[in-house]
């Protein structure tokens, strides 16, 4: 690590000072939390330090004891030392800035705006604009909910972009615009849709302040791409490293993005933040055991978090979970239960119930706090899906690839609602966008091949192509190979026929698992072998056939009479 | 959807319905006398009335005109009032300062109404019928104001604020729009500047064009015959085009309203306004400007996001502009939020289906692909389309998709499509042959069609049935044994037919139920037509209101047809021309691609119009000559956005390879051979008809540098290949060339075989020109057999001439005056030196057509037998004439001179 903790935590100190004094309270939150996540040296504290700290690296000892590797760090980064930026005047903050700032607590943005209008000075002009911009918002969101229900067309604006723009550029302009200010200026353009000069902005501003996390989610939602990620320059600061994990988390290189935290988690190694955001990337990666973990942990430690839950409910979801999902459900709902994530969370439980009305009206308050909110449209279509209503189904996904058209499950949910309309080959085009988005999941590739496979298309060549992909990614239920012997002994390519049903053989009996799909593979093998005349290895499958009943039991006893025969015959 | 509840878009009363109202209140102030304070006489108080009518007519507004343009809107119609009316409006508007403003304003209004029990009306008061059009908007303003909650009021009051502001300081609205309009809007298009720079190009292109032709406007497709009341309106979509890149070329400027997209309002007026937008895209293909029209779609998505045929629009656009992706997602999009309900003319409007009609999405992307040149995974999206309109039984879509799988057949060459459609299309029995097949497809959707009273649909089978009859031999479908008669014709009475019923059409349109879009597009026009005169319209001279309301009405009679049906109408015109072509009346032809030109240039799409010209300057290529057809392509270029995109294109480059043949510059001749090649391996699919054309042409050019033995290999893969793909009729031309090529080889024993072969297929396709053209050339054959032969020669010569000289092109003509010559010279019979006109007269007229194609070779040989008949009978003067002539063009044929021409530079 090229920074001290001490270094880090005098660093965040401070910044959590400058942004409380600026009413930036979620970047001071943010940098508070980092402040008790980097780990302190038992030793010196008594236990009462370290309460939220405990076990706080339970998780890493109990899955990372084989790959220490990759938590050594990128050695070589030499970081810019940001100097601290001095306060103008620390203690004699004028009396009318103390008392915007009152207001500002208390929510009475206008009243704090007002209050600083004659005020000069950097840091009364931000808090003025900032306030001035809070209450647009404030404003914007009633006027979008009196005048349209939200699902629908609203054409509300702040009425305060045009003003802080204006403010904001001639300072800008005249030079003495201060980082606050550069991110607010930054805020508002995006807002106003030129995004090349928020960027531009938000880089002079993280460049000059690093410790304002909101700035960098900021710069993060207008880097869509890679391209535009590089060609970003940013100093190299350890709030980068925070950036750089976050973004790619989101360009969905996952892999890069963990390497990241593991990376940063020798700092801050309490950091339930980063503990999340792990949690978050293990996710996609479908590793929901540890997310689990993870997540445990997570509420062992804060257990009146929100933050991330969805994703929470969502691995208890998928684990079938019901007594576990309930009580996550319980829980939110007394903390908060007008957060989009709650709604969410009980979304899920209904679902999980098969209670699908009662799911989607929670989905649908979820999306009514926040119209944005991914997760909670792709949900949705997927309860309409299960409420056989596909027009709507197909309208909630697409609102989804809307908002994000990067969201691979929607495009899955889309092409999952085509075909089951009787439209395989116009499925296919969904299907095709949500496996190029996610190459490595293999149930993408299985209901793509299964969507060439239907009696309407018979695309049997595509289907194994698909097949073999989804065998080659991480193929849980083993579905891939079973069907790639089925289809190989379809089109009468024994061979390769022969070789995946061995494969699947192998696997079943790695798993320990039984059933038709076993019977079926001895079945062809022992054939298979008998035709080309490797009469022992036929001679095994057939004994091992025998262990089953049913008519398979008679068939294996005639071929391996059969095979008795042939080997007199021919010695 | 069902499932997503829609914003209620009710009523809503806004700041500029709040002006209207004071302007009711202006025109029909409670217990007035007849004429009311500020109106000098009755009139005047009527045109008021007249002006709110409309405006109360487009109150479901999308967008609603900003004060500025509301206060221009009402100078143009007040006349001599407008200072005191727009004074009163805006006065009154900017008292409304409080809620209770506002209140009173509301409880004044309803003052205005006449009571219901004040049925006796009394004459010298004015009062609103309730029950009026007036009255009605009133009572709903009312209402909707009762019902407004405070909050609602207080929103009422802001927007009155600003609605006031943007009128009166013009640097508030510029910040107050979107994004386009603030001053780093440039920024914001930094990426874009080459699209305008070639936005420019095209502006200057078009302007240049427009100044050349003087004055005739850049899409002149208007027939003056027809449209000449209306020129302002028909011209107007080109204008539009126009207008909108102008307003994006031009970014500073907060010019919204320049494009006139924003000054439509109302929903019906947008939808018209689209569905105008997407006939214009169909029609001018590649040359609409695509990203000044995407822009204008972007913010029209901004300001309504439920109005999804924007996404159709975007489809059509990068369709068009082969942008694939674009195209595909926006497609996609389109049908995942409309589930096929919105916005196609043909759903009955009362069908209730919770599943959508998902099968029109599959038809469009069929067409898409199709488009693209994918008939492979077009034919797999419409299968599957055919098998999901018989899952839901929609009958409709069944017989479109049927009808478009025709077009995908007969139009793209595919020689066998067993392994496309597979078993699971049970339309088709795959035993059959790809022609079979297809015409089994034409009479099932016509049939289909027909039952489903579906007109347009019916008239544009019979037109594919006419297309289909005219290429293709019909053979019984299912023959047994040799009992079959076996019928080996096509039948062009059978062509006649399709063709005339086709056509029918037009006459049978009035009661089709597609009224809906004409609306919309009438509203569109009509606020245009506004614009200009009208002031005239409403505080008119007398006279001036008459001739405005022509101008309506006729409009209206124009557009009683809507467009697609004229667009069908007018290709049965262009099958009558290739028909005619085929069947060997050049005039015939002639004539309908002139009425084509004249009727239907308005309405068809500019690759139909192309071909008509390009039909046209053939004609006149070879009956007059190249510089006469050379000219005439300037003039037919000079109407096309983009020349290098259509097919004048192609016909250029045929004019440029004949004349090169003719005048022995083998070099160019190969060089614009090559160039045709390359235009028919488009990205949009093989076009078999070009691609079989640029490999005859090819091969004439090698039997022009006389490697014959090279033509005929490449006249011999062509047969094979118009074999495969079932292409008779081009056999019978690629026959007859490979005689040509024996003949020219000196080979006539071989020839005639070849010859036969081609009279044959003539004679069953009824190619009349072609077969005369083959007559001439077995008689050419017999000639090289030898003198003895001359007798049969000059007979078959003979039976051809009525056709030839009839309907043949200068060339043929000219051959055959030759051939005849040569008959007669070769006669032992016959002394030229004593009856030396007989041959005479035919050669002279053979040298006047080959001096107008430049056609050395021929010419040259005319001359020289002139010469000799010449010198047997002893006329010295001319023959030396002859000789000079002679020389001349044999000088010419072998030292080819540059061609100076300054279109082949353009190449």
């Amino acid at each position: 690590m090229g920074v001290s903790k001490e270094t880090c935590r005098n660093e965040l100190r401070t910044a959590i000072r400058h942004l409380t004094d600026r009413c930036l309270f979620a970047a001071s939150k943010w940098a508070a939390e980092q402040l008790v996540g980097i780990e302190q040296d038992p030793a010196k504290y008594p236990p009462s330090h370290t309460r939220l700290q405990r076990d706080c690296s339970s998780i890493r000892r109990r899955f990372r004891s084989t790959d220490e590797i990759t938590a050594t760090p990128v050695a070589g980064t030499s970081y810019v030392s940001t100097p601290v930026p001095e306060e103008e005047s620390e203690d004699v903050d004028s009396d009318f800035y103390l008392l915007a700032k009152m207001y500002f607590n208390c929510r009475e943005y206008r009243r704090a705006a007002h209050v600083l209008s004659d005020q000069t000075g950097m840091k009364a002009l931000f808090l003025r604009c900032y306030a001035l911009y809070l209450a647009g918002e404030k404003r914007k969101e009633e006027e979008t909910i009196e005048l349209e229900g939200p699902l629908g067309k609203s054409d509300a604006v702040n009425s305060e972009l045009v003003s802080i723009e204006r403010d904001l550029a001639a300072v800008r302009k005249n030079g003495s615009i201060d980082p606050f200010g550069l991110y607010l200026y930054g805020l508002v353009l995006k807002a106003k849709g030129n995004e090349n000069l928020a960027r531009t902005v938000l880089v002079e501003s993280v460049n000059t302040y690093p410790w304002n996390w909101s700035a960098w989610l900021e710069l993060q939602s207008l880097c869509t791409t890679i391209d535009t990620l590089n060609s970003l320059k940013l100093n190299n600061h350890w709030m980068k490293d925070f950036f750089l994990a976050c973004t790619y988390h989101e360009l969905r290189m996952h892999n890069e993005s963990l390497a990241k935290y593991d990376y940063l988690q020798a700092t801050f190694g309490c950091s339930n933040y980063i503990k999340a955001q792990i949690a978050k990337a293990q996710y996609s990666l479908r590793e929901f055991e540890l997310v689990e973990a993870i997540f445990e942990e997570l509420l062992r430690i804060d257990p009146y978090r929100i933050d991330d839950m969805d994703m929470y409910s969502n691995v208890l979801y998928a684990k079938e979970c019901f007594s576990g999902l309930s009580y996550l459900a319980h829980q939110v709902f007394m903390t908060d239960k007008y957060r989009p994530e709650s709604c969410c969370i009980i979304g899920n439980y209904y679902s999980l119930k098969g209670l699908h009305e009662k799911s989607v009206m929670y989905f649908r308050r979820a999306l009514k706090l926040d119209k944005k909110y991914l997760s909670a449209w792709t949900l949705m279509g997927h309860e309409y899906v299960e409420m056989k209503n596909t027009p709507a189904a197909v309208d909630a996904y697409r609102r989804a690839v809307d908002i994000n058209p990067c969201d691979y499950r929607a495009w899955y949910g889309l092409g999952q609602a085509y075909e089951m309309m009787g439209m395989p080959y116009y499925a296919l085009h969904y299907f095709k966008k949500s496996v190029f988005l996610q190459p490595g999941d293999s149930r993408l590739w299985i209901a793509m091949a299964h969507c060439y496979e239907t009696d309407q298309l018979r695309m049997l060549e595509e289907a194994i192509k698909c097949y073999r992909r989804a065998a080659n990614c991480n193929d849980r239920e083993a579905i891939a190979l079973h069907k790639l012997a089925k289809l190989h002994s379809e089109l009468g390519q024994s061979q390769e026929a022969a070789f995946y049903y061995k494969k699947d053989l192998e696997r079943m009996e790695d798993e320990e698992r039984e059933g038709p799909n076993m019977v079926e593979a001895l079945m062809f093998l022992a054939k298979y072998c008998r035709a080309q005349k490797r009469f022992e290895e036929a001679e095994v499958y057939c004994t091992r056939l025998l262990d089953y009943n049913g008519p398979e039991k008679e068939t294996a006893k005639s071929l391996l009479q059969d095979i008795k025969l042939a080997q007199s015959g021919f010695p | 959807m069902a499932g997503i509840v829609k914003p209620q878009s009710g009523f809503v009363i806004t700041p500029h319905k709040v002006s209207i109202c004071i302007l009711l209140q202006v025109y029909a102030p409670s217990g007035q006398l007849s004429v009311p304070f500020p109106f000098a006489s009755i009139s005047q108080h009527n045109r008021l009335g007249l002006f709110l009518i409309a405006l109360t007519k487009s109150c479901d507004d999308i967008l609603e005109p900003t004060l500025d343009e509301f206060l221009k809107l009402l100078k143009e119609f007040g006349g001599l009032l407008d200072n005191w009316l727009s004074d009163h409006v805006t006065g009154r508007l900017s008292s409304l300062s409080s809620p209770d403003d506002l209140f009173t304003f509301f409880s004044e209004l309803r003052g205005i109404l006449a009571g219901p029990e004040t049925s006796i009306i009394d004459d010298d008061q004015i009062n609103l019928d309730p029950n009026s059009n007036l009255g009605m908007y009133l009572r709903r303003c009312l209402l909707a104001f009762n019902i407004l909650s405070f909050e609602g009021m207080c929103h009422l009051l802001t927007n009155i604020k600003t609605y006031c502001k943007e009128g009166f300081s013009p640097y508030e609205m510029s910040h107050l729009d979107d994004a386009s309009n603030d001053p780093e809007a440039p920024l914001e298009y930094e990426n874009m500047d080459l699209e305008n720079i070639v936005l420019q190009n095209f502006t200057e292109e078009l302007e240049s064009r427009k100044r050349s032709t003087e004055r005739v406007p850049f899409h002149n497709h208007s027939s003056k015959a027809l449209f000449s009341l209306v020129e302002d309106i028909t011209v107007s979509p080109g204008h539009k085009v126009k207008h909108n890149h102008r307003s994006q070329t031009q970014t500073h400027s907060p010019s919204v309203e320049s494009s006139d997209v924003i000054l439509q309002r109302t929903n019906w007026q947008i939808q018209g306004y689209l569905s105008e937008q997407a006939d214009m895209i169909e029609k001018l293909g590649s040359s609409f400007p695509m990203s000044a029209f995407e822009y204008v779609l972007k913010l029209l998505q901004k300001v309504t996001p439920e109005l999804h045929r924007v996404h159709f629009l975007r489809y059509l656009n990068s369709l068009y502009h082969d942008d694939y992706p674009a195209a595909l997602e926006n497609l996609h999009r389109y049908f995942d939020y409309s589930a096929g309900m919105e916005g196609s003319d043909f759903v009955p409007p009362l069908s209730f289906m919770n599943n959508g009609r998902y099968e029109i999405a599959l038809l469009s992307l069929g067409m898409a692909h199709f488009h693209f040149g994918h008939p492979e995974l077009a034919l797999k999206v419409l299968t599957e389309a055919v098998r999901v309109c018989q899952m839901h039984s929609d009958d409709t879509c069944l017989a479109y998709t049927l009808t478009a799988i025709c077009n995908l057949l007969s139009e793209v060459g595919i020689s066998n499509i067993t392994g496309i459609m597979g078993a699971s299309d049970s339309h088709v029995s795959t035993s059959l042959s790809v022609q079979q097949q297809l015409f089994v497809l034409l009479r099932r959707s016509l049939k289909r069609a027909d039952s489903l009273k579906l007109k347009r649909l019916v008239a544009s089978n019979q037109l594919a049935l006419a297309k289909f009859d005219l290429k293709h031999v019909q053979r019984p479908l299912l023959s047994f044994g040799p009992k079959a008669s076996v019928q080996f014709r096509t039948s062009p009475t059978n062509v006649c037919k399709n063709l005339r019923l086709s056509s029918q059409l037009i006459h049978q349109f009035d009661n089709e139920s597609s009224t809906v879009t004409v609306d919309g597009a009438l509203s569109t026009s009509w606020l245009k037509n506004q614009e200009k005169p009208t002031t005239a319209l409403v505080f008119p001279q007398e006279s001036g209101s008459e001739s405005n309301c022509d101008m309506f009405y006729s409009w209206l009679q124009s557009s009683s047809v809507p467009g697609s049906v004229l667009q069908l109408v007018g290709s049965s015109y262009l099958v009558r021309v290739t028909s005619w072509e085929l069947y060997g009346s050049a005039f015939l032809a002639r004539s309908n691609a002139l009425l084509f030109a004249t009727c239907f240039a308005d309405s068809s799409s500019s690759a139909d119009l192309a071909l008509a010209y390009g039909k046209l300057i053939q004609h006149v290529a070879v009956y007059k000559g190249y510089q006469e057809a050379f000219v005439a392509h300037r003039i037919a270029e000079a109407k096309f956005l983009s020349v290098s995109k259509s097919g004048i294109l192609t016909v250029k480059l045929q004019l440029l390879h004949e004349r090169a043949l003719h005048r022995g510059h083998l070099k160019l001749a190969q060089q614009t051979c090559d160039e045709l090649g390359v235009l028919a391996s488009s990205v949009a699919g093989v076009d078999m008809e070009l691609k079989t054309e640029a490999s005859l042409r090819r091969a004439r050019t090698l039997l022009a540098a006389n490697q014959f033995s090279q033509a005929a290999s490449v006249a011999h893969s062509l047969f094979c290949k118009c074999y495969k793909f079932n292409m008779h009729v081009e056999n019978a031309t690629v026959l007859l060339f490979l005689a040509e090529i024996h003949k020219r080889s000196g080979n006539g024993v071989l020839g005639i075989p070849y010859v036969l072969a081609s009279l044959s297929f003539c004679e069953s396709f009824n190619l009349d020109l072609l077969r005369a053209a083959a007559t001439l050339t077995l008689a050419e054959l017999w000639l090289l057999l030898g003198p003895r032969h001359a007798k049969r020669a000059l007979n078959l010569i003979h039976s051809a001439f009525p056709i030839i000289l009839g309907q043949g092109g200068l060339e043929l003509q000219s051959r055959a005056h030759i051939a005849e010559a040569k008959c007669y010279l070769s006669d032992s019979s016959i002394s030229v030196s004593e009856d030396p006109d007989i041959v005479l007269d035919s050669l002279r007229q053979a040298c006047e057509g080959l001096e107008a194609l430049e056609y050395h070779e021929m010419a040259a040989e005319a001359y020289y037998l002139m010469a000799i008949v010449l010198n047997k009978s002893g006329q010295m003067e001319q023959r030396e004439n002859a000789a000079a002539r002679f020389k001349q063009h044999i000088t010419a044929l072998e030292n080819p001179i540059k061609p100076k021409d300054p279109l082949v530079n353009l190449l």
